[in-house]
């Protein structure tokens, strides 16, 4: 009946898209105190509405005192320290809204696991105005970009465009392509004024998301459509951006029947290179979508949601070809296009709770020098958990997995076979365990599925967190997680550059291609992570988390020599020099991530992250693979930031954030500090303004490089973002 | 190096830390619990619109005394909420109590809130408080229905509570009916009613 009281893991059968349940159930921005303040605001203003209305001009003085009130320690203040609750009604008491930090690090606390939560208010305050900018909030996570409408974001090492250790979902729906085992950022997009949270996992989640969540877990999960019933209207421009807008209506049918539909719309100018020359990398996105929820009474609700879009991007690429000048680079333009539907069925009683899911989802890639592809995903996932006696919780479901693709090759790549199906099935089983009065917890469980490509994997993991205290908990894990081919390892040929005839490498007549090839020989790559963590939540206003992990891969990928070979028929028309997919590196990573928190006073809180990562990666002795790309200099070891969140009266806000990331040296991109800065402002409840300026310190600064696909990087400008919200 | 930063970072939560006592008790304020603050306040009103038996208190300005049993989530915000408080003559005590070594004081309380960490021992702990005037308050699904007399809910992130008039009934007190309006009544199964003895 009360779905928000059952323990985590049922929801999570219930809530099949979050990572622990409703983590943090905040709908509203508002800090505590600000709650409370609008709480009496509104009863003063009840009472002031029976002899007439309030002025505003009134009110916002009103507001301001009580806001000084509030935020100046006055004798008469530290005596009677919270809000005071006894002086309001029961009715009162009713109609306040459940909006706690602390139920979020509860619950968060209650997780053996590297978990940490980006909430909406957190991406209001940061002015983040996409999925990859609000993802810098989350500790130790690596986020760059590589121009305008490129990003390469991974979590605990192996960062790059492609990085294929970082399962992602947005509302359930993984958005992880089995083209290249990543994440196209360019198109995860949502109205991020309806994101009501970011769940970002560090290490492997493998045993409930499967395959491929190996080194961190994503979760963008949206508010329930009843949460988002008004209409709003935003629209905003900028040096970057130049332009974005976006409109969503939210509404209801019948009684039990919630829905919102929105568009969205934005223009991104191009960047530039070191010399100040403008790059080609502007982009521009149009989506729309909806979301509706069906809640009768009693145990069932269902949600059917879904999106369309479509992108074009910019870049200057580099391509090989077999005639001189062998390598030709040129302005070029592609298109992103595609949609989902999705629909998930609860249902949940005092003991149990199912959820059946199933999505459709579409991504066309259309770009005529590169590559074209085509992909149909079908997905169903069942899950039902149940209690076991009072002490234990079971969790088990079902997956399929259909995917289609269809690609269309250049010269520079080409994928094999054009048109394939493939079929995936997957189930997990999970129990925790509590004892000793709750006080320890521990998770077993496994995840069992097949390919079609490795054929049958298994992922386990077993977790323990102990309550120490009610305010302290220890937490250990030990997992192991696959990350399985994708398309391209399996049939890819990357064409990646070509030496001239006669050059001092190439004595032959003809030119010679060197290629990557996938190969049907590819295995998965492996990982046994073994992690400690601990979190203690030292007073009501400061808390600290810290994780550490040792994790061990093996069968991670390499580039192997193979037998060059002539092509051409009937002549001769060049010699390849094929590298071909190997599994022949291995090695162990480390490292530490902080997180601070701390409440100084009710109105300014200062939160500081720190990490530090170790990469030991090398190829085996029977490694033939002579590149020196090796993934250890292409993640930062040292990243921090310190970030201040000051509510100042009158209704404004401010946030400041500073942020080192370190160089990495295998990419030749230096370290760099970047301070980001936003103001916020509400005039009225129902408008607000934001202004935000990032990377403030620098001109520009580099993040990250091209892989595999040479385009020419760009640069982060200094940017400032000013937009309007209005609320109807 | 990873240990100079942690180093660090240690001591500069350290100064901060020693750097602003002011800040930290002003801090206290506003607990982030919004949950548990408001759940505090419902506390608070319950005992206004509870009526107790003569019998239950030793002398007219006895203290009200709130038990929290098990894991604790109020944290300090109870004891701030009802410090200074009154009720008539009545002030307020709150206790924290273990299952165990604690039972023969739960029979002090007036109030006694059941943490969910608790939620083995509901069964038992009805057995033990049954015919004491003692109003149970308890937020694990079903604690209203096998005799706890109210149990907090949170429904669309709004505090709400279910009350079994029959556990108030046999523990003697009287629930004013601002409370049962706002209440979502909750009967014992029937099975359990029929009970013999």
């Amino acid at each position: 009946m009360n779905r928000r009281k059952e323990p985590h893991r049922l929801q999570q059968a219930g809530d099949a898209f979050s990572a622990y349940g409703d983590v943090c159930d905040r709908e509203s921005v508002a800090s505590l105190a600000d709650k409370f303040l609008e709480g009496k605001l509104n009863m003063l203003f009840h009472r002031n509405h029976d002899s007439g209305p309030a002025p505003s001009a009134g009110r916002i003085l009103l507001a301001g005192f009580l806001a000084v009130c509030l935020t100046a320690p006055t004798p008469a203040q530290t005596s009677r320290s919270v809000p005071d609750v006894t002086a309001m009604s029961m009715e009162d008491l009713m109609n306040l809204q459940v909006t706690s930090v602390s139920k979020r690090t509860q619950k968060v606390a209650d997780a053996a696991a590297a978990i940490f939560v980006i909430t909406q208010e957190d991406i209001r305050r940061s002015g983040a105005t996409s999925i990859p900018e609000a993802l810098r909030l989350a500790p130790g996570l690596e986020v760059a970009r590589i121009d305008q409408n490129k990003w390469a974001i991974g979590s605990r090492g192996f960062n790059g465009r492609f990085d294929n250790k970082l399962l992602v979902l947005i509302d359930g729906r993984s958005v992880y392509t089995p083209l290249f085992s990543g994440v196209y950022w360019n198109v995860q997009d949502v109205m991020l004024e309806d994101v009501d949270r970011i769940e970002v996992i560090r290490g492997p989640g493998a045993t409930l998301w499967g395959a491929n969540a190996v080194d961190g877990v994503i979760n963008v999960i949206t508010k329930k459509a009843k949460a988002t019933q008004s209409a709003v209207v935003t629209a905003g421009a900028g040096t970057d951006e130049r332009a974005a807008g976006g409109v969503r209506y939210g509404g209801k049918l019948g009684d039990n029947t919630y829905y919102r539909a929105y568009t969205k719309y934005f223009d991104w100018g191009p960047s530039a290179y070191p010399s100040g020359m403008t790059a080609h990398d502007g982009w521009d996105a149009l989506r729309g979508g909806f979301r509706a929820d069906w809640t009768p009474a009693g145990a069932n609700s269902l949600t059917v949601q879904g999106d369309v879009y479509r992108s074009r991007f910019d870049e200057t690429l580099t391509v090989a070809s077999l005639s001189a000048p062998y390598s030709n680079t040129f302005p070029n333009d592609g298109k992103y296009s595609g949609g989902n539907i999705l629909g998930r069925w609860n249902h949940t009683s005092e003991r149990s709770s199912m959820s059946l899911q199933m999505y459709y989802d579409n991504t066309t890639i259309t770009d005529h020098s590169l590559f074209g592809d085509h992909q149909n995903i079908l997905d169903l996932d069942f899950q039902h958990g149940f209690h076991v006696g009072d002490s234990q919780q079971f969790v088990w479901g079902l997956g399929y997995r259909s995917i289609r693709d269809k690609n269309e090759s250049s010269f520079t790549v080409s994928l094999q076979p054009n048109q394939v199906t493939l079929n995936q099935f997957s189930t997990f089983l999970q129990d925790e365990i509590s004892l000793v009065d709750n006080r320890l917890q521990i998770t077993l469980g496994s995840k069992f599925e097949r390919n079609e490509f490795t054929g049958f994997e298994i992922e386990p993991n077993a977790r323990l967190l102990w309550n120490l205290t009610p305010n302290q908990s220890v937490w250990t894990a030990v997992s192991r997680a696959v990350r399985t081919p994708a398309l391209t390892e399996e049939g890819l040929r990357l064409n990646s550059a070509v030496i001239p005839p006669g050059a001092p490498s190439n004595p032959t007549p003809f030119p010679a291609v060197i290629a990557v090839f996938g190969s049907h020989q590819f295995n998965s790559e492996d990982l046994l992570a073994y992690e400690l963590g601990y979190r203690v939540q030292a007073t009501s206003n400061l808390s600290l988390d810290i994780a550490t992990f040792y994790n061990n891969y093996s069968n991670l990928r390499t580039a192997e020599p193979g037998t060059p070979f002539v092509e051409g028929s009937p002549a001769p028309t060049d010699i390849v020099i094929p590298f071909v997919a190997g599994n022949k590196m291995s090695g162990g990573t480390y490292g530490v991530e902080l997180f601070a928190d701390w409440k100084v006073v009710p109105k300014w809180r200062l939160a500081g992250s720190y990490s530090y990562l170790q990469m030991d990666i090398h190829k085996n002795a029977n490694s033939l693979d002579p590149t020196p790309d090796n993934p250890n200099g292409s993640s930062p070891r040292h990243q921090w930031y310190l970030r201040s969140s000051i509510d100042l009266p009158k209704h404004f806000d401010q946030d400041t954030t500073l942020r080192f990331v370190d160089q990495l040296p295998g990419l030749n991109v230096p370290s760099y500090y970047s301070l980001d800065a936003h103001l916020g402002w509400r005039p009225v409840t129902r408008v607000e303004l934001s202004i935000g300026g990032q990377n403030l310190l620098n001109n520009w600064h580099f993040e990250f490089m091209p892989d595999f696909v040479n385009t020419s990087p760009t640069v982060v400008k200094r940017s400032i973002f000013g937009s309007i919200t209005v609320k109807f | 190096m990873i240990l100079r930063r942690l180093g660090i970072l240690i001591v500069a939560l350290s100064v901060s830390l020693s750097w602003a006592p002011d800040a930290f008790a002003q801090a206290r304020d506003s607990s982030d619990s919004s949950e548990y603050l408001i759940k505090a306040g419902f506390i608070f009103n319950f005992a206004k619109f509870v009526e107790w038996p003569a019998t239950a208190f030793v002398q007219p300005d006895s203290p009200i005394v709130i038990g929290i049993l098990g894991m604790d989530p109020f944290g300090t915000i109870i004891d701030q909420i009802v410090q200074d408080k009154k009720i008539g003559a009545r002030g307020f005590v709150v206790k924290r109590l273990k299952w165990g070594s604690d039972i023969k004081e739960l029979r002090d309380c007036k109030i006694l809130f059941v943490s969910a960490s608790e939620r083995a021992h509901i069964d038992e702990l009805v057995q033990i408080v049954k015919g004491q005037p003692i109003l149970t308050v308890g937020e694990t699904p079903g604690f209203a229905e096998r005799g706890g007399i109210i149990r907090f809910t949170v429904e669309d992130n709004k505090v709400r509570f279910e009350i079994n008039v029959e556990a108030a009934h046999q523990a003697e007190l009287t629930i004013s009916s601002r409370l049962l309006t706002l209440a979502r009544i909750v009967q014992q199964p029937s099975v359990e009613v029929r009970k013999p003895g």
